[in-house]
């Protein structure tokens, strides 16, 4: 159950589903009206907009609780009156959470490093044998940033993490939890260890690693967020590291996978806010997760006997499926934050490839400027690409010192296909 | 005359669609049979297992109801056979193991809200089993859907359930005369023995059907659910 919300919010979350689910033209039908029985949805319609008040609200339960009831938004309502009454407790102790949540976990600062060496994306066609222009054409990539030599998980999640501490003035030894995510790390010790032993933390800083692949970044704040409204801890930094370039190799790799990726890392101190601040800041918001099933066979990647990737990419499927899920995800996130998304500062989200960017703005009615062009210039970076996104839109914010600057949407996908999203808002 | 092993009973609203098992030389298809004016039967006093006599139009239907066939003429019942059998008979009609597969052609996820369609350009066929690694049956504001995992590892969710049989037997958990916690007695048995009584079945199988196109759309649901519940079933919840 999501937290309680007072009723004018659930009108407009519950008016904005049947709007999506009937229609824009269609008017909002009485509170008492018998939805199916008047015509105003059939059963497929009902259940289908029940379901996007679920996911929206967070009440999970709503097309449960309705059963036995009259298919009416006064139904609605009362469910969830009723849902919120019973669970007076609990719901007490959520909101006392999520004024916590809302109010006192910032972002701190933000740093992005992405791999040093940046190579035009004629050249991985020519490498990957596939014919020049195909990645700047078919995808949109000019160039992708790869990793030099010495560069690695490590050194660019340390590099962003160290800058980022730098920016905050917050010495390592203040960290409780390091949190670290890549989709491309696969040894031991895991990458949170390495970058505890780099960053000249604590001994007794927690070392954590999330997985989720490009979801990572988001499940990585959505912990911060529990460690530090639990009260468990006060200074968190989340790390995302992925070098695509030493996985994703030609041989290993179809191009049309393979050289979609770049690599770089963002780092992210998060802070309960110690009483009051003159400066503008971003805290966080909720977060909404889970994941839609009928696409787990778009993507798959594995371990070959011989030593190679195994990867399944359907990429037609995939394209489909991550501009459909991403568009449900940025409409719930606008429906439960109650922020419009033409008033956002700018989207954070997952960037499979800048084709695909574009048309996401373009079904959602927002200008392409809104979404930080990362996988245009770097590839595809995996758990990075949002965190470079990010990062980007906060560095912008930060330069617009006179204006007030607007919340910021999150959202991501992972293969699964896992999905999440969330957002900011400036204190 | 056509012989047809009924396997497909299903309804929604007032009226049942058929769908049967035809042989044609050494292979198994479904076959639809449909009256000349509507696609579907205000009368069907016949069960899945059942096997009719019926007189069927060589035509096919238009795409993705291939299936379909025109009755001239009523139906005769010659024999019958046993749940088992119907589904060794379905596991060698249309069969496959994944989304793409099951009707040629992708299926969208519906944006505004949940369902799965398929564009009816796309949909080569309108019916077709598969196995599962498990699935679960709940409501959902008073309509009864399927949540399903198949063997590929993706997820069907939301599917509307139009299995005659099974929508007689939660209509009959929920009928007043069951006395009080109707609701919840019948979610407990859901959460629960049903559970163990469909997924241990050794002939376990279901098949996914799509709606007559709307608005160019056909949605994905859950045509038939084997086993086929039992009526004494409802006397353990």
């Amino acid at each position: 159950m999501a937290p309680i919300k007072d009723e004018s919010h659930w009108r407009r979350l519950v008016e904005g589903c049947f709007r999506r689910e009937a229609g824009t033209p269609v008017s909002i039908p009485n509170l008492g009206q018998d939805l199916i029985e008047t015509g105003v949805l059939d059963s497929m319609g009902w259940v289908s907009f029940l379901r996007a008040v679920e996911s929206a609200s967070g009440m999970n339960d709503l097309g449960a609780l309705l059963t036995n009831r009259v298919p009416s938004l006064e139904n609605i309502f009362q469910a969830f009156k009723e849902a919120q009454a019973e669970n007076s407790s609990l719901q007490a102790a959520s909101n006392t959470r999520h004024a916590v949540i809302g109010a006192s976990i910032i972002l701190a600062s933000s740093c992005a490093a992405v791999g040093s060496r940046r190579i035009p994306s004629e050249e991985i066609d020519r490498a990957f044998g596939m014919p020049e222009g195909k990645l700047r054409l078919r995808a949109g990539i000019e160039t992708l940033a790869y990793a030099a030599e010495d560069e690695n998980e490590l050194t660019l999640g340390a590099r962003a993490a160290q800058q980022s501490l730098q920016a905050a003035a917050c010495g390592a030894r203040e960290l409780d939890w390091i949190i670290a995510t890549s989709e491309t790390h696969r040894a031991y010790p895991p990458l949170s260890a390495q970058l505890h032993s780099q960053l000249l933390v604590r001994e007794t800083c927690g070392a954590l690693d999330v997985g989720g692949a490009c979801l990572g970044l988001l499940n990585g704040l959505a912990v911060a967020q529990g460690l530090i409204a639990s009260g468990q801890a006060r200074t968190i930094a989340v790390i995302t590291s992925d070098v695509h370039s030493r996985i994703f190799q030609p041989g290993r790799v179809a191009g049309e996978f393979g050289g979609l990726f770049g690599d770089g890392a963002s780092a992210f101190l998060l802070r309960a806010k110690n009483g009051s601040t003159s400066e503008q800041t971003y805290a966080l918001g909720e977060f909404l997760f889970g994941c839609a099933g009928q696409y787990a066979g778009a993507i798959r990647v594995s371990d070959a006997s011989n030593g190679n990737l195994d990867v399944h990419f359907d990429g037609e499927a995939l394209s489909r499926a991550a501009i459909t899920r991403m568009e449900k995800v940025i409409l719930d996130v606008e429906l439960r934050s109650g922020i419009a998304r033409s008033s956002v500062q700018g989207l954070a989200t997952h960037q499979p490839n800048p084709r695909l960017v574009t048309l996401l703005a373009k079904q959602l009615d927002l200008a392409p400027d809104k979404f930080p062009s990362v996988a245009r210039t770097f590839g595809n970076l995996g758990s990075s690409t949002c965190g470079v996104a990010l990062d980007a839109i906060l560095k912008s914010a930060r330069r617009n010192l006179a204006a007030e600057c607007g919340p910021i949407f999150l959202a991501s996908l992972g293969p699964g296909l896992l999905f999440g999203g969330g957002w900011l808002i400036t204190i | 005359m056509t012989r047809l092993l009924i396997t497909e009973i299903t309804r929604r609203g007032p009226a049942f669609c058929v769908i049967g098992l035809q042989r044609e030389k050494d292979r198994i298809r479904s076959v639809r049979p449909v009256t000349a004016t509507a696609n579907s039967w205000l009368h069907f006093p016949y069960q899945r297992g059942d096997v009719l006599q019926c007189d069927l139009a060589p035509f096919s239907g238009a795409k993705p109801h291939i299936e379909d066939r025109v009755s001239t003429a009523g139906f005769e019942k010659e024999s019958s056979v046993l749940e088992p059998e119907v589904v060794t008979y379905l596991r060698q009609a249309e069969t496959a193991g994944s989304v793409p597969e099951f009707f040629g052609c992708a299926l969208h996820e519906n944006k505004s809200g949940s369902g799965l369609f398929a564009k009816l350009p796309e949909a080569k066929r309108s019916i077709c089993g598969t196995v599962t690694q498990n699935l679960r049956l709940e409501l959902c504001g008073n309509e009864l859907r399927a949540t399903v995992a198949l063997s590929s590892g993706e997820v069907l969710r939301d599917l509307p359930v139009v299995d005659r049989d099974w929508r007689d037997f939660i209509e009959a958990a929920m009928a007043i005369r069951r006395g009080a916690n109707r609701l919840a007695r019948l979610q407990r048995f859901l959460n629960s023995q049903f559970h163990y009584k469909v997924l241990s079945c050794p002939h376990h199988f279901i098949r996914l059907g799509l709606t007559r196109p709307y608005q160019d759309l056909c949605w994905l649901m859950l045509d038939t659910l084997i086993p086929l519940p039992k009526q004494d079933w409802l006397e353990e919840f």
